[in-house]
């Protein structure tokens, strides 16, 4: 029995729930497939509907 | 990641780190190696609309900020070929071309699925031309395009433009290297290429094959000055595209391919269209629509906004046809249903609101961690338990579960958290 | 005390040839060297490698340096970094000052060297004069109550509750009404998974009732609320008691309300209805006639209510297939504006009803349909041209809106509502499930009209929001925050109060009179109340005026 979490895929999503799950002090695994995380958001150049930068 | 197995509670995992031959606890993130670099290759992040090096950071903001090698594409990793620049330039020698990949194996008790979507591919929709007409473009490339950390510093320009001005730059390059042989001619035989050509046609010279081939040369810089002169009093035309039409519903809402409503495209296409304005006062823009789709919170206001203080245009209908006029300029054939007569819209960029599918090798994962798709290919929940797959202790978050904008990833997000947690608690 | 002799280090980095490639390092590390208080600087190619960092901590330690200066990049990206280092060194760690000579001098002004070379002079010089008058900080924690706060027993604060007990922690639910359940006790079948309201509610209210770690409080009203993150202290009554709980966090799942349509478009509440009039109708299977006409938007999308109810087109296709289902014989007609069929299900809903044979009528805002006795007559807003239809039965697709107590409990929690009352989230995109005060969070249709999936998922979100703290069990607070610089001149005026954004300012009457009294854990350190403050009483440690005023002075310097 393990607590710790696999999270696969470094987007948005992912990177959410990563972070929520080490705040929450459980060990997480973030695994991403590009050679950096950010997913499609970081292609955005600004987001609804705020229009405030994506970054 | 390569194999999964056990159960909820206790997974084992294996993932392959792929090789960065950048050393991640050396590397600083200067970017001196990607200066030096010669290789230059089309930027994915870009959506190839701009240029990268070999040794590359995903994107300038990207996480981990450190540099990796694209192996493919780097000399040093082609055979034959010696570079090695980049292992002289870094002073953090923190080039590693021998470094391989890692094999981890990974105890965990839950697994989150976030992996993501994939834009629908527009070439498989004929009627609209991505593809074939350069000035159809699909909206992640646009969202490129308005960027000011994109490849065009956030001016829109046309697709075709950018594209000559690409010609431009090369044939520049080349006539200059062509002109110096021609110059080399010129001082070994004391004569102007220009005379030596009136001379060489006129039949005044004997044959030989060095005087053919300065004969093919002046006459393949002659050409080459012709068509880079009509190429630059085209680009003298060149101005920033106002004249944008956006195409909603490509690939979603459509029996042929996705039967479902991509949700968050209604107010991307409404955003873009918004910062396309602000960039360039003006820009006309027209959003061709079945509804719009704006249902998150503060969403109506922002449309009602967009039409009322912006002044976007939102055209009610869908889109029959995409084609292009003698400038390259798209030109949209439309049913105005208010009047239901055949009309017809001439544009500088049309802009295609593309699906959200997903993603590529879902397929695998799916196998891999034995869950199942639902008949859309994302993983299947239940609406009422929305974050459980079809295993116990597989979650999934974000757009693998379904289309979904920021905020409703966000919160799935957070839940799938709380699902991971509640297992791992052994309560899930 | 005696003030002890100041010794500053200053490290200028040379960022490969980020900074090195346009400013001059050496240079300005002699420049460094000769500024008052400097007993040692030190140029490294990377500070923040772990050559460079060691460097740091040799020099505090051989050096004696009790003021550390690093001239190199963004406070944002590395300012943490060097603080732990000192710390490491057994040096406080705000005792640090960071100057960015990249961000602001070798990117900026590649172009013009001697200019960028001035202006980094002019940093490190303010820096180090900064650096002098810095005082040592210890990082704020406080403790947080185990427990947690539920507010409302629908889908949303069911699941939110199940979710935490399940992890372990204690909840109290909150419910006003004698009943769990909220809206879903009143609904017939849920859409689109088409299931019995009250089979899925009821599942979940036994779920929450039986669980150990939960209390349910019913026919429950909140009296007073103090305190903060990790320590809300709660005074509600239930069934005539009153109960006084310590609380470490809250999730609002208050829900929503339902628009009665008075006098619109002839509703009356027997032939003209709305949605949630003929959810009770087709509980008991009683539709009479064979005409029905559902009109969308009613008091949405408007002059006076702008937003868009996100689920009432979902709900009058769900019960547009309904009716089709009982009586195929039946005509019935949606005039929309826009179909929000949004997203996988819906839209197949949507088509399954046109498959079914309902009929969709644009109609035009401009131009609204017009109920009669026996008819309806509205403008085809894509024929362009007007339609007669017949009706037994109108129904109305009225929005939700924002719950009758939302003001209630936002003043009681001091929490932000959105222009139409519904709680406001701290950021849209990136903390869509928490208030911006902290320790609160939200879920289900009290932040906006969402249906049962998306509740149970925000639910759940808030849940995890919640638990961090939880399972954190104490909060760690930066110490850059609000503090007395001279409590004497504090004239208890409360402009400060007034204007704190986070409510961590309140006065009270002491033996010297009203003071402000500063609620540490809820400061964030924005600076509004130091510099409002025009008695001087106030300011934010490490900004404080005469750190801000050497900084000046440093600069005027040179
Ligand atoms: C043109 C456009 C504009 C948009 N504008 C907005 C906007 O303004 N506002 C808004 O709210 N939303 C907007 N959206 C929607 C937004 O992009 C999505 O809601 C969001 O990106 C979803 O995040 P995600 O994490 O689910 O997916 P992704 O961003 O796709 O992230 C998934 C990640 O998983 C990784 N991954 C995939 N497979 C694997 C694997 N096998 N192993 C490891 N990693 C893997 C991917 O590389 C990727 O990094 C827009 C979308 C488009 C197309
Ligand atoms: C006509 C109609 C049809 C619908 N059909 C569907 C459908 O088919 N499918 C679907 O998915 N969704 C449907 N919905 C939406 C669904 O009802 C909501 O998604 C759901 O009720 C939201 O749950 P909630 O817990 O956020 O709020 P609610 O159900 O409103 O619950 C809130 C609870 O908080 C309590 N409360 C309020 N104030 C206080 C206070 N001060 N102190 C303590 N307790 C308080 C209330 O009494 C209530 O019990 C429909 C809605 C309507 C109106
Ligand atoms: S969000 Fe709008 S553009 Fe996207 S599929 Fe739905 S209706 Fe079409
Ligand atoms: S969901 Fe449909 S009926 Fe409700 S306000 Fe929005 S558009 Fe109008």
């Amino acid at each position: 029995m393990s607590k710790d979490i696999l999270v696969i895929g470094g987007g948005i999503a992912g990177m959410q729930a990563s972070l929520d799950l080490a705040d929450m002090g459980l060990q997480v695994h973030m695994v991403e497939k590009l050679p950096c995380i950010g997913g499609k958001m970081a292609q955005l150049d600004k987001t609804f509907p705020t229009n405030d930068c994506a970054m | 990641m390569e194999k999964v197995t056990g159960s909820n509670g206790d997974f084992a995992v294996t993932v392959r780190k792929k090789a960065r031959y950048v050393d991640e606890d050396l590397c600083t993130g200067c970017g001196a190696c990607a200066e030096k670099c010669p290789t230059t290759v089309p930027d994915e992040f870009n959506m190839g609309l701009g240029k990268r090096k070999a040794i590359y950071k995903y994107y300038t903001q990207g996480i981990p900020s450190t540099f990796c090698i694209d192996a493919v594409h780097c000399r040093t990793f082609q055979k034959g070929k010696k570079c090695g620049v980049c292992e002289k330039i870094c002073q953090a020698k923190a080039i590693d071309y021998k470094q391989e990949d890692k094999i981890l194996e990974l105890k965990v008790g839950a697994i989150v699925l976030a992996v993501g979507y994939d834009l629908f591919d527009a070439a498989k929709l004929p009627e609209y031309g991505y593809g074939r007409i350069t000035n159809v473009i699909n909206a992640l490339e646009f969202e490129r395009l308005l960027s000011a950390s994109g490849p065009t510093e956030g001016h829109v320009e046309r697709l075709s433009d950018l594209r000559d001005h690409e010609l431009i730059h090369s044939g520049e390059k080349k006539l200059k290297k062509a002109t110096k042989t021609l110059g080399k001619y010129e001082k070994k035989h004391k004569k102007s290429s220009a005379d030596f050509y009136k001379e060489f046609t006129a039949g005044n010279i004997s044959d030989g094959d060095e005087f053919a081939k300065w004969a093919k040369q002046y006459e393949s810089v002659q050409e080459a000055t012709k068509k880079l002169e009509a190429l630059k009093a085209k680009a003298e035309k060149f101005d920033v595209a106002t004249r944008l039409a956006f195409i909603q519903c490509v690939g979603s809402r459509d029996f042929r391919f996705n039967k479902y409503c991509s949700s968050y495209c209604c107010m991307h296409s409404i955003k873009e269209a918004m910062i396309a304005k602000d960039h360039e006062a003006r820009t006309d823009a027209y959003i061709f629509n079945m509804d719009l789709r704006t249902v998150g919170k503060g969403f109506e206001e922002y449309k009602v906004r967009g039409a009322e203080k912006t002044g976007l245009n939102y055209v009610r209908g869908r889109v029959a046809e995409i084609t292009q006029d003698e400038n390259e300029n798209p030109i949209i054939w439309y049913e105005e249903t208010t009047s239901q007569t055949p009309k017809s819209l001439t544009v500088d960029l049309a802009i295609l609101a593309v699906a959200c599918e997903a993603p590529k090798g879902i397929e695998k994962i799916a196998e891999m961690v034995g869950v199942e798709l639902d008949h859309n290919r994302f993983f299947k929940t239940d609406p009422l338990n929305p974050l459980d797959t079809t295993v116990p202790g597989i979650f999934v978050c974000g757009c693998a579960q379904g289309p979904m904008d920021i905020p409703e990833s966000v919160a799935q997000a957070s839940s799938a958290a709380s699902r991971a947690a509640e297992a791992v608690a052994g309560k899930a | 005390m005696e003030k002890e002799e100041l010794r500053i280090g200053v490290f200028v980095c040379k960022c490969g040839s980020n900074i090195a490639g346009y400013l001059d390092v050496e240079a300005l590390d002699e420049y460094a060297s000769a500024l008052p208080n400097v007993v040692f600087t030190q140029w490294n190619l990377y500070t923040c490698s772990d050559v460079g960092l060691d460097e740091i901590k040799k020099g505090i330690k051989e050096q004696n340096l009790n003021r550390v200066v690093v001239a190199s990049c963004s406070p944002r990206t590395h300012e943490p970094l060097f603080r732990s280092i000192c710390a490491e060194a057994e040096l406080n760690p705000y005792l640090f000052e960071m100057v960015n000579i990249r961000d602001q001098c070798s990117w900026v002004h590649m172009n013009e060297r001697e200019p960028a070379m001035a202006k980094a002079r002019d940093l490190i010089r303010m820096g180090v004069a900064k650096a002098a008058l810095l005082e040592p900080q210890e990082i704020i924690t406080s403790e947080v109550e185990v427990r947690a706060l539920v507010i409302g027993g629908g889908i949303a604060g069911l699941t939110a509750a199940t979710s935490l007990a399940n992890r372990g922690f204690p909840v109290i639910l909150l419910e006003k009404e004698k009943e769990l359940g909220g809206m879903l006790r009143s609904l017939n079948r849920l859409a689109p998974m088409d299931v019995d309201a009250s089979e899925v509610i009821s599942k979940k209210i036994k779920e929450a009732e039986d669980h150990p770690n939960i209390d349910v409080y019913t026919g429950a009203a909140i009296d007073k609320v103090e305190g903060f993150i990790g320590k809300f202290d709660v005074t509600f009554s239930a069934n005539g008691t009153t109960k006084d709980v310590r609380l470490g966090v809250v999730i609002i799942a208050t829900g929503a309300g339902n628009l009665v349509p008075e006098g619109m478009y002839q509703y009356d509440g027997q032939k003209v209805i709305t949605q949630w009039e003929l959810e009770e109708k087709l509980k008991i299977g009683k539709i009479d006639g064979n005409n029905v006409v559902m009109i969308q938007c009613v008091g949405a999308r408007s002059a006076e209510r702008q937003y868009c109810s996100r689920i009432c087109c979902a709900v009058a296709i769900k019960n547009a297939i309904l009716i089709k289902q009982m009586n195929p014989a039946a005509k019935v007609y949606i005039l929309y504006r826009d179909i929000m069929a949004y997203g996988v299900e819906n839209e197949e809903e949507l088509r399954k009803a046109k498959q079914l044979g309902v009929r969709f009528v644009k109609y035009d805002p401009e131009r609204p349909p017009v109920v009669e006795e026996d008819k309806v007559t509205v403008f085809h807003h894509l024929m362009g041209k007007e339609l007669e239809l017949p009706q037994d039965m109108v129904v109305l697709s009225t929005p939700l809106i924002a719950s009758e107590d939302a003001v209630k409990i936002a003043n009681l929690f001091r929490v932000t509502l959105d222009e139409n009352k519904f709680f406001l989230e701290a950021h849209v995109k990136l903390r869509p499930l928490d208030c911006a005060t902290d320790g609160i969070f939200l879920c289900g249709s009290a932040h906006y009209p969402k249906d049962v999936r998306e509740s149970i998922l925000q639910a759940l979100g808030a849940a995890s929001r919640a638990s961090i703290p939880l399972a954190q069990g104490e909060i760690k607070i930066e110490p850059i925050i609000s503090t007395f610089v001279d409590r004497d001149a504090c004239r208890g005026c409360g402009l400060c109060v007034a204007l704190c954004p986070y409510g961590a300012l309140e006065i009270e009457e002491t033996d010297e009179g009203r003071k402000a009294n500063i609620i540490t854990v809820a400061c964030k350190g924005c600076g509004v109340c130091a510099a409002t403050c025009f008695r001087h009483a106030l300011g934010i440690n490490s900004f404080t005026d005469e750190q801000i005023q050497a900084q000046i002075h440093g600069f005027l310097a040179a």
